[in-house]
């Protein structure tokens, strides 16, 4: 297992020294982003720590200390003054017109999160004072949802889910306020919030979060059909491999760490892309979840199996970076890596379906709701794994790991 | 343990490569505590025999017995006490000295401390520098250190020293002497006659697949008998032109401007010789009058100089 661990780091922090391996693994993905950015997307929205928010009081106004629902929104419409100082307010807040209808104005605002207009809906339940005084004064005879603050928020949106988690900081504060009221407060007994996620809706959403998961693949992509067969080669053309042959090592144990050092060059590539695109321009996408991981990881081994099919098909490292040179350019762009190839002519939508770069975008943006589902899963999962399993039967019958006499 | 503790023991070691026959049914065995080298041009079959031995290739036909144990080709089981130097002694580039060390000794079950192994090979200063930034002598000891890791009892070297300056050679040579004086075996293939003569036991000329003497380099010196050299240079003459010279002694040839003239009687020898130069008013310049050597063994078997 060391010697897997040993071979995974060697191929990690060789990357990392050569300088010309670090331009096109990282650098380059990371120029690219920010160029892709700069020409698509406009700036000056990201970064901003003001939020948008609508909030919908639904419980009829009583007056007096014991209107909880009340104070709620009223701490809400001071957090949207702006302070004397003529700082910005931490919100803007809207609110149903007098005599308008609160659920036509709920649905709209709804809407409004979904296309990413909004960072979240607060909605104060009718019964809402009542349902707390019973609360706190330690009945269970409230229904259920009568005390419970709604939050309608967009997990796919980081803005949406800063200022959820800030809503839910306030309310934990306006607590203090009722114990002041009542002299009853309990911590079980606190204000319940609940956030639903309302999801995003297809078409709406910013150019770098549509950029970002293509330019994370794109990185996986170039360091698995350049990077990959360039080790590889390297290493069998100047004899390197050859002394690890004689050696006990074996060729599962080299592959083993191989196949780790990149998956983890690939897992560092993200993490930069990742902050790039997130604190510089404002990417809202969240990758922390299960399928969209799984995609990145299907991914890099994919072109992993690329780069063995290239090293298996080369005599040397030259004519093994001839061979990737020659699929680089259709993979990269008949992929929708960066832009839709939706309505492209017949010839060129062949290689597009045949491409698993375009199955592995498309199912990482649809995981990450910020594409509709373009393919169904087994298509979306099934083409990157029938090349994988074509790359790896040819490489295993055609890749020499010594130099021929 | 195999008779005389030897530790390697090829009986009828047969491989070819598709018309050619590179090594053809050779026998030898290599005890403990010696240096056996085997010499021989390019194309003679050691390299081939080299990797056989190291499991790099598996013979066509033959018998490898390796500490006591026979096998059709040399297993991971075989290579935890093996230690080997290749050819070409390349690593990665970018990787520091200690890291490359470090893992090799990962690839063993049971590793010497890097620290030991770059003190051996002293490379303790080195151990942070990049491998490409080394010199030839560092990249070789480098290699020696790796092929030293996991404290070998059969070390292979294949041509150690080869394009090494003086001094790095010397170095090496050292190291190879102290492993032999723990009792190590060590199998080395070498292109220079002195470093043969200086470090081997015993010596196996191989030409085209075959063993055709084997001895220590004085029993295979002795094999010319009383015979004195005589070399020196006289500009560039006419093929023809040192035929006169073999009558007065049992060989002479031409090798460029070198000639090399072999005899069981110096003084008439030299007689001759000064007087066939004056005769052709010749200068005789580089003049070296010596005993054979091993290169002088191989020119004799085979008629050729071992780097042709």
């Amino acid at each position: 297992m060391k010697g897997i661990l040993l071979i995974a780091r060697g191929h990690l922090i060789t990357a990392f020294r050569e300088r010309v391996t670090l331009f096109w693994f990282l650098l380059f993905p990371m120029f690219l982003l920010v160029i892709l950015t700069l020409i698509f997307s406009g700036l000056g929205n990201a970064g901003s720590t003001h939020f948008s928010v609508a909030i919908i009081n639904m419980e009829p106004s009583t007056g007096g200390s014991k209107d909880f629902a009340a104070l709620v929104e009223s701490v809400f419409e001071q957090a949207a003054t702006p302070s004397e100082a003529g700082k910005e307010p931490l919100f803007s807040l809207a609110k149903p017109a007098p005599g308008e209808d609160k659920d036509a104005f709920l649905a709209r605002e709804q809407k409004a999160v979904r296309l990413g207009h909004l960072a979240a809906v607060i909605v104060i339940p009718r019964g809402f004072n009542q349902g707390l005084m019973q609360r706190i004064l330690g009945s269970d005879s409230a229904q259920d949802g009568e005390n419970t603050i709604t939050i309608y928020q967009d997990e796919a949106n980081a803005g949406s889910q800063m200022a959820t988690s800030i809503i839910e900081q306030i309310i934990s504060g306006i607590d203090r306020e009722i114990l002041a009221r009542t002299g009853k407060f309990d911590e079980a007994k606190a204000i319940p919030t609940e956030t639903i996620w309302i999801g995003n809706a297809s078409g709406e959403v910013a150019y770098i979060d549509f950029l970002l998961p293509g330019v994370i693949l794109m990185g996986f992509f170039v360091t698995g059909l350049f990077g990959v067969p360039g080790s590889i080669l390297f290493a069998r053309d100047r004899q390197i491999l050859r002394r690890y042959w004689v050696t006990p090592l074996t060729t599962p144990r080299y592959l083993a760490g191989f196949a780790l050092g990149h998956v983890g060059l690939c897992a560092v590539q993200f993490f930069f892309l990742y902050i790039l695109g997130r604190f510089a321009f404002g990417a809202s996408v969240n990758f922390a979840h299960p399928e969209p991981l799984l995609f990145l990881l299907l991914g890099s081994v994919t072109f992993l199996a690329f780069g063995f099919f290239i090293a298996s098909m080369a005599k040397t490292a030259n004519s093994g970076m001839a061979i990737a040179n020659i699929l680089n350019m259709p993979m990269m762009f008949l992929g929708g890596l960066f832009f839709p190839v939706s309505g492209l002519p017949l010839l060129l939508r062949v290689i597009v379906f045949v491409n698993p770069l375009t199955y592995l975008a498309a199912g990482l943006r649809a995981s990450l709701g910020v594409e509709t589902v373009t393919f169904s899963l087994p298509l979306t999962v099934g083409v990157p794994l029938a090349w994988i399993l074509i790359c790896v039967l040819v490489a295993s019958r055609r890749l020499k790991w010594d130099v021929e006499r | 343990m195999l008779a005389n503790d030897q530790l390697i023991r090829v009986t009828g070691l047969k491989k070819h490569y598709k018309d050619v026959l590179a090594v053809d049914g050779i026998s030898f065995s290599v005890p403990r505590a010696s240096v056996f080298t085997i010499l021989g041009p390019n194309g003679a079959g050691k390299t081939t025999t080299l990797e056989i031995l190291e499991g790099i290739r598996e013979p066509d036909a033959g018998e490898i017995e390796v500490f006591g144990i026979r096998v059709s080709r040399v297993d991971r089981t075989v290579k935890e006490r093996m230690g080997i130097l290749l050819q070409e002694a390349n690593f990665e580039p970018y990787l520091k000295v200690k890291e490359v060390l470090r893992l090799f000794a990962s690839f063993f079950k049971h590793p010497l401390p890097v620290e030991e192994i770059l003190d051996r090979i002293a490379l303790t200063e080195k151990a942070n520098a990049h491998v490409k930034t080394l010199s030839g002598g560092q990249k070789q000891r480098l290699a020696l250190g790796a092929a030293l890791v996991n404290n070998p009892d059969l070390i292979f070297l294949d041509e150690p020293t080869t394009g090494l300056d003086p001094q790095a050679r010397r170095n090496i040579w050292s190291i190879i002497t102290d492993l032999k004086g723990e009792g190590k075996a060590i199998i080395l293939t070498t292109h220079y006659m002195e470093e043969a003569e200086a470090l081997s036991d015993h010596v196996c000329i191989m030409d085209h697949g075959i063993i055709i003497a084997e001895g220590s380099p004085q029993e295979l010196s002795a094999q010319l008998g009383q015979e004195t050299i005589i070399e020196f240079t006289a500009g560039e003459l006419p093929a023809d032109a040192i035929a006169p010279l073999i009558e007065g002694c049992k060989t002479a040839r031409m090798d460029g401007e070198l000639v090399t003239v072999e005899t069981e009687d110096l003084i008439a020898t030299m007689e001759h010789l000064l007087a066939w130069a004056k005769g052709r008013d010749l200068e005789l310049k580089n003049m070296v009058v010596r005993q054979p050597n091993l290169e002088d063994v191989f020119l004799s078997l085979t008629g050729r100089r071992i780097r042709e």
